[in-house]
């Protein structure tokens, strides 16, 4: 069976729309970050998010074989799907109400993240491979920054407060994103991926607890059921934005 | 690519042309002494293709790099169609960036390359440097300062 099935396009897509939405919603710090350096480095990360997006949805466009990029192509399926056509998780697609919010969604992201593309570092489809290689080292330094910000954060009163009201607020939504995508069994069966995404709820839970020890978190539990096939309200407001320039002309050439 | 010798192959020729293409954020630097470049296909009727490899995927100079390369490959006789390519693999690595990118990013730029082992020596006087941020002005670089010269200095890496 080729690893390119209609299921494995599915899972890519699922997973392609996460960063996708991500990188988004991280280039909305550029210029209001909370100091300069902070304005080049998250604005650095976001361009990470946004090109494994464009590699995810790539391996749909093209079905695996691993030509070169249909800019268009990815472009249809990155902006111009409908709202219920999108899987994203719920995490990506909520409006941050401040920067400890953004930053607690980018450290709960990309630890799960991180675990993600360990899943289809030995897939069978090669471009998938391939991407996964270059992607796991760069998300160990997405995680480094989200840590090293926390790090300083978590020492004084005021901000250790807002982290944990912003942790307490955001962990609900963020594991949304092991809720089980259509197509994943099949992504599985054929070797995209090596297991279900949701096998690795516990390993994060337990990076979520040694991050935040001193935060009453209280159970995490299993995803809610169909996060992914609903979006949140603040999607529509989030595609807007997104599409604004395009929209203007969508034929120009970028 | 410093010793360049005359070749009248198409490939040659096409190598060539890739390696006067600067890295745009390191003026002076060849992509091609970066390692960016990874693959040069020929055909017998002229066609090139051209595949590079990103230091980082969220590298914002990728489609600027890639319109240089095209321009320059065209410009050469006898040249078909030219394509270019970012490619999925291999991954980028430090080792890639030759002695000679190295020595002109240090003399010309104070830009150091992160040191595989130990600290990175400082570009203007070879004392060790220590890292201050990992975070610097682009993707592929952080911010060091020499305890010795006292200079701040920007640090390529590869991870």
């Amino acid at each position: 069976m080729t690893p390119m099935t209609p299921g494995t396009a599915e899972f890519l897509l699922a997973f392609a729309d996460d960063e996708h939405l991500m990188g988004q919603q991280h280039t909305e710090w550029i210029g209001i970050a909370p100091f300069l350096e902070e304005d080049m480095a998250f604005a650095s990360i976001a361009q990470d998010e946004l090109s494994h997006a464009a590699l995810l949805y790539a391996i749909v466009t093209d079905k695996g074989q691993g030509g070169p990029p249909d800019d268009r192509a990815i472009d249809r399926l990155a902006f111009d799907r409908n709202a219920d056509d999108y899987r994203s998780a719920q995490i990506v697609e909520v409006a941050c109400t401040g920067w400890a919010h953004a930053l607690v969604r980018h450290w709960l992201y990309d630890t799960a993240e991180e675990l993600r593309w360990s899943l289809v570092a030995r897939s069978e489809l090669e471009p998938l491979r391939d991407t996964a290689a270059r992607a796991a080292r760069e998300e160990r330094f997405h995680v480094r920054h989200a840590d090293g910000l926390i790090d300083v954060l978590v020492r004084t009163p005021d901000s250790a407060g807002r982290l944990a009201g912003a942790v307490n607020d955001v962990l609900p939504l963020a594991t949304g994103l092991f809720d089980p995508v259509a197509g994943e069994a099949e992504a599985v069966e054929a070797g995209v991926t090596s297991a279900p995404f949701d096998t690795l709820l516990p390993e994060w839970t337990d990076r979520v607890r040694a991050r935040f020890p001193d935060i009453d978190i209280g159970a995490i539990a299993a995803p809610a059921s169909a996060g992914r096939a609903r979006r949140h309200e603040d999607f529509a407001a989030l595609m807007a934005r997104m599409n604004e320039v395009r929209s203007i002309d969508p034929t120009a050439i970028w | 690519m410093s010793t360049m010798t005359v070749d009248n192959t198409l490939r040659d020729r096409a190598v060539a042309a890739v390696a006067t293409v600067d890295d745009p954020e390191i003026p002076g630097v060849s992509i091609v002494d970066l390692g960016l470049l990874e693959t040069v296909t020929t055909t017998a009727d002229g066609t090139v293709a051209i595949g590079l490899i990103p230091t980082f995927s969220g590298c914002p100079a990728l489609a600027m790099i890639a319109a240089d390369v095209e321009a320059a490959v065209t410009l050469l006789p006898e040249v078909g169609e030219v394509t270019v390519e970012w490619l999925r693999s291999p991954v980028w690595t430090i080792e890639r960036v030759t002695d000679d990118a190295r020595r002109t990013m240090a003399t010309n730029l104070t830009l150091a390359v992160r040191a595989d082992s130990g600290p990175t020596p400082c570009p203007r006087c070879d004392s060790p440097t220590v890292e201050k941020s990992e975070f610097g002005p682009s993707r592929c670089r952080a911010v060091h300062r020499c305890d010795s010269c006292l200079e701040v200095i920007e640090v390529m890496r590869d991870r």
